[in-house]
């Protein structure tokens, strides 16, 4: 992102794609907006992939996400209940209704404009795209 | 047995009774014509699917979210749209 300052936006939709068949991805995205709720966002969700194997089998992971929310310096307490009361409930709701309208069948998904590129992608593939992007609507000299 | 084994050979088609000759280089073309138009189709089939896919998903994507978490320039020309499930 840093190399594109200026340039581009990244907008991030923490999604559970599959929540019957996989429930603990509802509750990690739910867990993320309320830390996001208490201004760490970000390093939740960095957080939730850094430590995916301690937590994405379980079937209550709750409890666990919740106390690794205090190395971050979060109110687990108040994680907890955030998720808890369900307020996130919609927000995760509405990003799965609006990924399907965009026929968003597996993640990780992308949209670099409306350019989809679906899978993981080496990073240099992706500043690639961007950049061949840029061009696209920033021709040179312009 | 034997009577069996001849009815049988009666019911074969006359190109199964006959030994399958080498294909001319006529009829080479020919497959090769047929091959090449239903791989175009088929190209062109999946072409089209893309495009109207890609026309029928670009309107949508104009409305970023109006609560979603992001990184970088607000209004900038290029906007990443990434959606990710942690598990």
């Amino acid at each position: 992102m840093q190399r594109f300052e200026g340039q581009v936006q990244l907008v991030l939709y923490p999604l559970a794609l599959n929540p019957a068949a996989n429930p603990a991805s509802e509750v990690a995205a739910q867990a993320a907006w309320c830390a996001g709720e208490q201004g760490k966002f970000w390093e939740f969700h960095h957080m939730l992939y850094r430590r995916q194997e301690l937590w994405n089998r379980l079937a209550a992971p709750l409890e666990r996400l919740s106390e690794f929310s205090k190395d971050l310096n979060l109110d687990a307490t108040a994680l907890k209940s955030c998720v808890e009361s369900g307020r996130m409930q919609t927000l995760v709701t509405a990003d799965r209704a609006y990924s399907q309208q965009l026929q968003v069948n597996s993640t990780p998904t992308i949209f670099i404009n409306a350019n989809r590129v679906v899978g993981a992608r080496p990073e240099g593939e992706l500043v690639r795209l961007i950049r061949e992007e840029l061009d696209r609507v920033q021709p040179q000299g312009q | 047995m034997a009577k069996k084994s001849r009815a049988r050979a009666q019911t074969l088609s006359p190109r199964q009774q006959s030994p399958q000759r080498p294909l001319t280089p006529q009829r080479w073309r020919l497959k090769l014509v047929i091959g090449g138009a239903v791989l175009a189709v088929a190209l062109g089939v999946g072409g089209l699917v893309r495009f109207l896919q890609q026309r029928d998903v670009a309107p949508r994507l104009q409305g970023t979210g109006d609560k979603h978490y992001t990184l970088g320039t607000a209004h900038a020309p290029v906007v990443i749209k990434e959606f990710s499930d942690y598990t």
